[in-house]
């Protein structure tokens, strides 16, 4: 139970290991897990997907450059074509293309750092929760609980009513909020991983709880962390987009595609259809590449779980 | 799991997928797949586009005086006077909507005296002089939590408050005033409340005679204005089930749908010809819009965004109808604020604010033609055309940004403009500015109107160029997060509020600035004061002469006491075209649903 044999299996145990011990199965397992993923055409895709449009949205601007800062009331409704403007202007005269490409910035900067908030901060709270148990498992998780108990919606546009939205803002926002299923999540593998013989074995040789959770159950979590941690970006987009289509979304010149959708539809019987469809299918492509990233990935750590 | 979370990404891409699909094919086919069948024509209801009030009590509140608190109190609870600006009745009042007879002038012009027609409560009691006298107690005793008290105003102004029996009454005033001033401006508040219902301090003691003490008439108001204060139970509390109004309350949700239902024993010649109104509250113009062209509402508005949508709505059986106003819009600017303060005491910041605002380029493009720019505190004829001709500053964003220099600041375009020489010297940035201030503000919006929000862009576009940092910050109700404040008080940070996507202000008949410009009126959120300003507005309440109207217009046009704004219609009506009598459209504001009726 305690030869390095038996901890070969896991990469809590992995991480114990003396730094000449060899790795090569993990190693092959990371291999396998990549393989798999790159077997999983739909993630390929996703991957192709997020990378195109994140390109798109931070190196476009280098070389499509346009006004995103000053309004133009003399060129408001341009059609896509018009000299200048390949996707035509908005009511107010912005180039659409290039607020597109400043709207997903906004949308994938903010999808990003809440997804990794969120994820970062339910992990570390499910695990301790998990982990340690007892009245302080019941207190952690019926904060979760009661915080669950409320319509996540409501608490952001509470939330954006109350303080100026901007891009840190909301993140805050969406991140202080989206953590809670992480941290169910992790809390439910860590209650599993602590009854583990490895745990109980490096308890018995006088490590401490931190120690655990640090290197064991976080470590050994980590697959279900990182599908979560995809699905959380997605959502974390949507959320934004959400807020903005309400009109609590970050204020102008600042865009992002929610707010662009919203202000398409203000002109949607205008037959101004370019302020429409864009923001629409960018909103569906980012969520679903994000999805399709989040699936392969979970089929790449099942692989490594059925090895084990 | 892998088959799951690829059906989990696939049924989310169909979901969204098929509402952008759905709302594009809409956009693009330019009809929606209903016709204009449904709303209520043919029956005898009707379907209103219309915000939820949020106060019932007839004696305004401070936070609660937007227009749908004005139409749906007086829906219920009829004025004493009723007023039209068609110029072709004496002092402006609607003899036949008006409670009482007009006034009869005597001892030099301070006292009137009023006598009531026969009118009677829906339980049946006679409305009399003690319903009046209950009203005046009231206010009297509570002017401070009156939103439409200002110190020296109704009920200062009054010496005798004399009941002469159940049908006359006399006002005698403290000073000579301008009549029509009086009879518009003053005589416009007076509503009659149910004293045999109301007269009580709580919900279980009989209403007796507690409102003539001030103490009794203290503890009177304050279990009235908690009720108001506790919207769900509109419905069915008792207080509010006693109306003079053509219309009661037959549900009410909060932030939802309200139902008004014709008054039975309504006392009024105005006999509402419909037995049911429903007002139906939208979160903004796209979702109001979606429904009108559903045609699942009877009466709504059309977004200026949409006015290119006329002849189709037309085409589907609706009326398109501006609705002009007697009103001014404006940007308040808070001169209490502990950061933006210096800045706005100083006449040339304003200026150079005002002068990067175009107005007959945002009334055009924006606005679509349905909005005219605002240049002082008087407004202009209403339906008047786009242009900015005989404003006091006109878009001059150089001159703008001259008038910064010549005062101190480092213009910095496209960057953070500062203050480089502080003082308080003519080339210099201003008294308590110091050096190295930014021009950052912060404008509080409102949410649901894209006009507006477009409004916004453009205006911080402009500032931009000139290195003046303008944050926008939108909101569902600005004016209740932007109360006229201290500059202690912990709600006193705000810059800059703007409520007038529908207008800012209606005015009562005569024009004058006392509730909105003169030091410490109700309105004057921003707490702006100047002792000229006062002493001309205080000037328009005792000329009857036209020029000190003129005067006052004239003074507050180039000193700026909030940002003039393009001034749009309050909403471009349309309305079923089976619906009568919903034009002419009342400019100060008003909506008599009683008039309203289908053809047959």
């Amino acid at each position: 139970m305690t030869t390095s044999a038996d901890m070969t299996g896991t990469p809590g145990e992995r991480a114990e290991q003396p730094p000449d011990a060899d790795d090569a199965p993990v190693r092959g397992l990371w291999r396998q897990g990549v393989e798999v993923f790159c077997e999983d055409r739909l993630a390929l895709v996703g991957v192709a997907i997020f990378l195109l449009l994140a390109g798109v949205c931070f190196l476009g601007p280098l070389f499509y450059h346009t006004d995103q800062v000053h309004t133009d009331l003399a060129a408001v409704f341009l059609s896509p074509g018009a000299p200048g403007h390949p996707l035509g202007t908005d009511g107010v005269g912005y180039d659409q293309l290039g607020r597109l490409m400043l709207g997903g910035q906004t949308s994938i900067i903010v999808g990003l750092a809440a997804g990794v908030l969120a994820t970062a901060v339910g992990t570390v709270w499910g695990a301790v929760a998990g982990f340690v148990g007892g009245w302080v498992d019941a207190a952690m998780m019926r904060v979760v609980d009661a915080m669950m108990a409320i319509p996540s919606l409501f608490l952001f546009m509470l939330m954006a009513t109350i303080v100026t939205p901007t891009v840190p803002m909301l993140i805050l926002i969406i991140g202080a909020f989206a953590w809670l299923g992480p941290a169910r999540l992790v809390r439910g593998e860590a209650l599993t991983l602590r009854a583990r013989e490895y745990i109980q074995a490096m308890r018995s040789m006088g490590g401490t709880g931190g120690r655990a959770v640090r290197r064991h159950i976080v470590p050994n979590a980590i697959g279900t962390v990182i599908v979560n941690a995809t699905f959380q970006v997605a959502d974390a987009i949507l959320y934004v987009a959400y807020l903005s289509f309400l009109g609590l979304g970050v204020p102008p010149p600042a865009a992002n595609w929610g707010g662009m959708l919203a202000d398409g539809l203000a002109d949607t019987y205008s037959g101004h259809w370019w302020l429409l469809y864009p923001p629409g299918i960018a909103i569906i492509l980012i969520v679903l590449a994000c999805n399709f990233i989040g699936g392969g990935l979970r089929d790449a750590f099942e692989v490594r779980l059925r090895r084990r | 799991m892998r088959g799951r979370f690829h059906r989990r990404a696939l049924r989310g891409a169909v979901a969204i997928a098929s509402v952008v699909v759905g709302l594009g094919l809409v956009a693009c086919t330019g009809g929606a797949s209903k016709s204009a069948q449904g709303g209520s024509q043919g029956k005898d209801t009707v379907t209103v586009a219309f915000r939820t009030p949020n106060w019932i009590l007839p004696i305004s509140a401070p936070g609660f005086t937007q227009g749908e608190n004005a139409t749906f109190s007086s829906a219920l609870y009829r004025h004493l006077y009723e007023y039209k600006l068609d110029g072709s009745a004496k002092y402006n009042i609607d003899t036949a909507r008006s409670l009482a007879n007009p006034p009869e002038i005597s001892n030099d012009g301070k006292t009137m005296t009023i006598t009531l027609k026969d009118n009677t409560w829906s339980d049946g009691k006679a409305l009399t002089t003690r319903d009046i006298q209950f009203w005046y107690n009231l206010v009297s005793a509570n002017k401070d939590k009156w939103a439409s008290y200002r110190a020296g105003g109704f009920p200062d102004n009054i010496a005798d408050f004399t009941v002469k029996d159940e049908k006359t009454f006399s006002l005698t005033t403290t000073k000579v005033y301008n009549t029509a001033w009086f009879v518009d401006n003053q005589l416009n508040r007076i509503v009659p409340l149910p004293k045999h219902v109301w007269d009580t301090d709580s919900a279980t003691a009989a209403a007796a005679d507690l409102s003539a003490t001030p103490e009794g008439a203290k503890k009177v108001f304050e279990f009235l204005t908690a009720a108001s204060k506790d919207p769900k139970t509109y419905a069915s509390n008792a207080l509010w089930k006693v109306n003079s109004g053509a219309w009661k309350l037959d549900g009410y949700v909060p932030g939802g749908e309200v139902v008004l239902t014709a008054q039975k024993v309504y006392s009024g010649s105005d006999k509402p010809k419909l037995s049911k109104v429903v007002l139906k509250p939208f979160t903004g113009d796209d979702a109001e819009f979606n429904v009108v062209r559903s045609g699942e509402i009877d009466y709504g508005y059309v977004p200026a965004a949409a006015l290119d949508q006329r002849k189709y709505l037309e085409s589907k059986g609706y009326t398109v109808s501006p609705w002009y106003g007697w009103s001014i819009t404006y940007l308040q600017l808070n001169y209490n604020s502990p950061k933006s303060a210096p800045l706005f005491k100083q006449a040339y910041v304003r200026q150079a604010l005002q002068m990067l605002i175009d107005q007959p380029t945002i009334s055009k493009v924006i606005w679509a033609g349905t909005a005219s720019p605002t240049c002082g505190p008087v407004p202009r004829k209403p339906g008047a055309d786009g242009s900015a001709d005989g404003c006091a500053y006109s878009f001059d964003p150089a001159k703008s940004k001259q008038l910064l220099e010549s005062h101190g600041w480092k213009v910095a375009p496209d960057g953070q403009t500062t203050c480089q020489r502080a003082g308080a010297g003519p080339d210099q940035c201003g008294d308590g500015i110091a050096e190295g201030t930014p021009l950052a503000f912060t404008v509080t919006s409102q949410t649901g109107f894209a006009a507006a929000t477009k409004t916004f862009a453009e205006i911080k576009s402009q500032m931009t160029k000139l290195g003046i940092d303008l944050t926008i910050k939108e909101v569902p109700d600005s004016v209740a997060v932007t109360p006229a404040c201290k500059p202690t008080d912990a709600n006193c940070s705000w810059d800059m509020s703007f409520f007038g996507a529908q207008g800012s202000w209606y005015y009562p008949a005569f024009a004058s600035g006392e509730r909105l410009f003169a030091t410490g009126a109700p309105v004057n959120l921003g707490s702006y004061s100047n002792p000229e300003a006062d002493r001309l507005i205080e000037a328009t309440q005792f000329s009857g002469d036209d020029s000190s109207l003129k005067a006052y217009n004239d003074f507050l046009a180039k000193d700026l006491p909030v940002l003039w704004m393009p001034n749009p219609v309050y909403q471009i009506s349309t309305f079923k075209s089976g619906l009568q009598g919903v034009e002419p459209q009342d400019p100060m504001n008003g909506m008599f649903f009683q008039d309203w009726s289908w053809k047959n």
